[in-house]
């Protein structure tokens, strides 16, 4: 069933591509049109398998990936109706498609562990997958930026000046999916640190996940290595003038350990996360 | 019904001469009157700029009209029929469309597809529009001229990127900083160079404008003259490149008068907010290294002139794609044109039909009237009936043709079948067709 909006996504990446080289305004509507019904059929699917699962698809590496491209996307059309600008959506796309791939292909529901149960636990994934969503975003738009940056720079402007929204506005739309992206991490963690300790208090406390759920954990570790660079760009662009460039690219390191972190990592090193 | 025109144009004449052949200068509206007064042109719209001054026509033979246009030119603007006939272009029926299609695009204009042109084509339609010279055929033609243009703007690059040194440093400016609104604008020396680009800045309504200059008393002259401004004496150079965003230097000084490590120290307290220098200055004001600062974007009048030519060279590599948009419009619009040409005939049938539905009322007037008022009217209408009954098909089939040999075929045929009269005895009635509907009933 999750066939269906990878197809789609994959048919609005052609799109925005087409709309990107051509600048044609009837494709680029087009282009959003076929990602809201993407988003809309994603929407479909992933209610269907709460109503069989009875619980929200996002507690196994998988559905939760398929979760977090349906967060994407919502993220990204909210980001292209509110600024109007769809020159993003040829760097986003490619995104979409290649982790929705993942759920297509592999499309079992986990059952979910009893030890996951209770709202803590849903706090702390999809605050996490919401926060992921938005450093997507912002490595995307961060990219963006440099390579207007450089064509600006080198003196040779051509075809991404000619597509591409100001330098002022790639860099506002950097900053502020990062704060949002910042936020909603370290709700997740805090939730995720709290829920653990309770988990360790209560009857599961002999289960191997649970007792693995420490700093040692790889999947916890990089999780707030992660938390420290986001950090540390907040701070940089706001206190020593690292606005701009190297914003831009701390936001694109930022998103690679966060992917990182959420595929490999969660398929085969974890010992807490493996649900 | 033919399609004229007659023009100069950058292209055909100098300026001297278009200066004379303005038709701005007494007015369209009165050129227009006046060339409806001489009665050889049916419809017509002046299309006057300092380019070109071109006056379109749809009369009934272009080959007796161009001569009276040709003399109205001259006559108009005072300017000999000598003089001006050697600059003189004409072009007929689908050639004049093709031209102002290309017009409208821009794709005629001495910098190529700029936009004005299509807004004093618009312009030059409405005002004979309010004086009423255009009719049917000139109405479609501006329209769909209006729409040729909107479609090459749109769908090809001819119009886009700066062709224009100012220009060109706005889009960069706009490209780096978004709106420039918040913007605070520094230029250091109070030459007539820096003067300009500062009004230029001060038409994109930055917040603020700052003059810097060795000479105090040239600074607040210059800010004056500017309106809105403020000058700066020099020891405050600092303190005024730190608080602005785009910097326009146009010194006349020997050497740099900023360097790099001078510039690096001003972008300190800015926290490296983005700092666009422009210079404009020859020889230069600003070290190039400069430019090798992060976040500082520097552009000197070279590589402003190379990013123009850049953007002409990207023009002129659109112009086949808007040629070939212009042609498919013009055969869209031959295909109507042609067409038009069974209008008199169609005229002439009715009238015909007409003209015997009513002798045959009026035969019949002693046996009707001593019918009822209420039954005769109803006779009236029935009689009406039957005629546009009749005329409904061959009208319908008629206005379908669209090439010139069929439509003069069945036009002839016509004529002869029916006893038509010849069109030209009814047209030389009425010189000026006003947008009257093509059917005259009752």
């Amino acid at each position: 069933m999750n066939l269906v909006p990878l197809a789609l996504y994959a048919v609005a990446l052609v799109a925005y591509a087409w709309h990107f080289a051509q600048r044609n305004p009837v494709v680029g509507r087009s282009a959003t049109t076929l990602l809201v019904a993407a988003a809309l059929s994603h929407t479909f699917v992933i209610g269907m398998q709460t109503m069989e699962a009875g619980h929200v698809p996002m507690t196994g590496a998988t559905s939760a990936i398929s979760t977090f491209v349906w967060m994407l996307a919502l993220s990204y059309l909210y980001l292209e109706m509110t600024t109007d600008e769809r020159a993003m959506g040829v760097f986003i796309l490619p995104l979409l498609v290649a982790l929705q791939a993942i759920p297509a292909f592999n499309p079992s529901i986990e059952d979910r562990a009893e030890v996951l149960q209770g709202p803590l636990f849903g706090i702390h994934v999809s605050s996490l997958l919401f926060a992921y969503a938005s450093f997507a975003l912002a490595c995307v738009v961060g990219i963006t930026y440099v390579l207007l940056f450089k064509e600006i720079k080198a003196k040779h402007l051509g075809f991404f000046y000619a597509r591409l929204p100001s330098l002022q506005v790639l860099d506002r739309m950097n900053q502020g999916a990062i704060v949002i992206g910042w936020i909603f991490l370290t709700i997740g963690i805090i939730v995720g640190a709290f829920w653990a300790a309770q988990a360790r208090g209560g009857y599961s406390a002999l289960d191997p996940r649970v007792q693995a759920m420490s700093l040692q954990d790889p999947k916890i570790f990089v999780a707030l290595v992660c938390w420290l660079v986001y950090s540390f760009e907040l701070f940089a662009a706001r206190r020593i003038g690292w606005g701009g460039r190297r914003a831009a690219y701390l936001s694109a390191v930022g998103f690679l350990i966060v992917l990182f972190n959420f595929v490999p990592i969660s398929y085969f090193f974890s010992k807490s996360h493996n649900f | 019904m033919q399609l004229l025109l007659i023009g100069i144009s950058h292209r055909t004449a100098p300026v001297e001469l278009r200066e004379r052949v303005d038709f701005q200068v007494r007015g369209v509206a009165g050129a227009l009157r006046a060339l409806a007064e001489r009665g050889s042109a049916r419809e017509a719209v002046v299309v006057s700029t300092c380019n070109r001054a071109e006056l379109y026509v749809a009369c009934d033979e272009a080959a007796a009209t161009r001569q009276d246009v040709v003399r109205f030119v001259s006559e108009y603007n005072g300017v000999p029929a000598a003089e001006v006939a050697p600059h003189i272009y004409e072009v007929v029926d689908l050639e004049v469309a093709r031209h102002l299609f290309r017009v409208a695009a821009g794709l005629d204009s001495l910098v190529m597809g700029e936009p004005q042109i299509l807004g004093q084509v618009k312009d030059a339609h409405t005002v004979a529009s309010d004086t009423q010279t255009v009719g049917p055929v000139l109405n479609r033609l501006f329209h769909t001229s209006f729409a040729v243009g909107k479609r090459v703007r749109s769908e090809t690059g001819v119009g886009s990127g700066a062709v224009s040194i100012s220009y060109a440093a706005v889009a960069l400016a706009r490209k780096i900083f978004g709106d420039l609104n918040s913007r605070s604008v520094a230029v250091i020396g109070a030459g007539e160079m820096g003067k300009l680009t500062a009004l230029h800045m001060k038409a994109q309504s930055v917040q603020h404008i700052t003059i810097v200059s060795r000479t105090m008393a040239h600074a607040a002259r210059t800010a004056e003259a500017i309106g809105g401004a403020s000058a700066a004496p020099w020891e405050e150079l600092d303190a005024v490149l730190s608080a602005s965003d785009i910097v326009i230097t146009a010194t006349g000084a020997a050497a740099p008068i900023l360097t790099k490590a001078h510039i690096e120290a001003v972008m300190r307290p800015r926290r490296n907010r983005p700092l666009f220098i422009i210079d404009i200055a020859m020889p230069r004001d600003v070290e190039a290294q400069a430019g090798e600062i992060e976040q500082v974007f520097l552009y000197n009048i070279d590589d402003l002139q190379s990013t123009v030519r850049e953007n002409m060279a990207r023009r002129a590599s659109e112009v086949s794609r808007a040629e070939s948009i212009v042609r498919d419009e013009v055969d869209k619009f031959g295909v109507w044109f042609r067409s038009r040409g069974v209008i008199p005939t169609v005229v002439a049938l009715r009238e015909r039909f007409e003209a015997i539905r009513r002798a045959e009322l009026e035969r019949l007037q002693f046996k009707l009237s001593t019918l009822p008022p209420d039954a005769r009217a109803r006779v009236d209408e029935i009689t009406h009936l039957i005629v546009e009954k009749l005329l409904l098909t061959p009208t319908e089939q008629l206005k379908s043709l669209n090439d010139a040999d069929t439509v003069g075929a069945y036009s002839e045929a016509l004529t002869r079948l029916f006893g038509l009269s010849e069109p030209e005895e009814r047209r030389k009635v009425e010189p000026f067709a006003r947008n009257r509907p093509p059917t005259t009933r009752r």
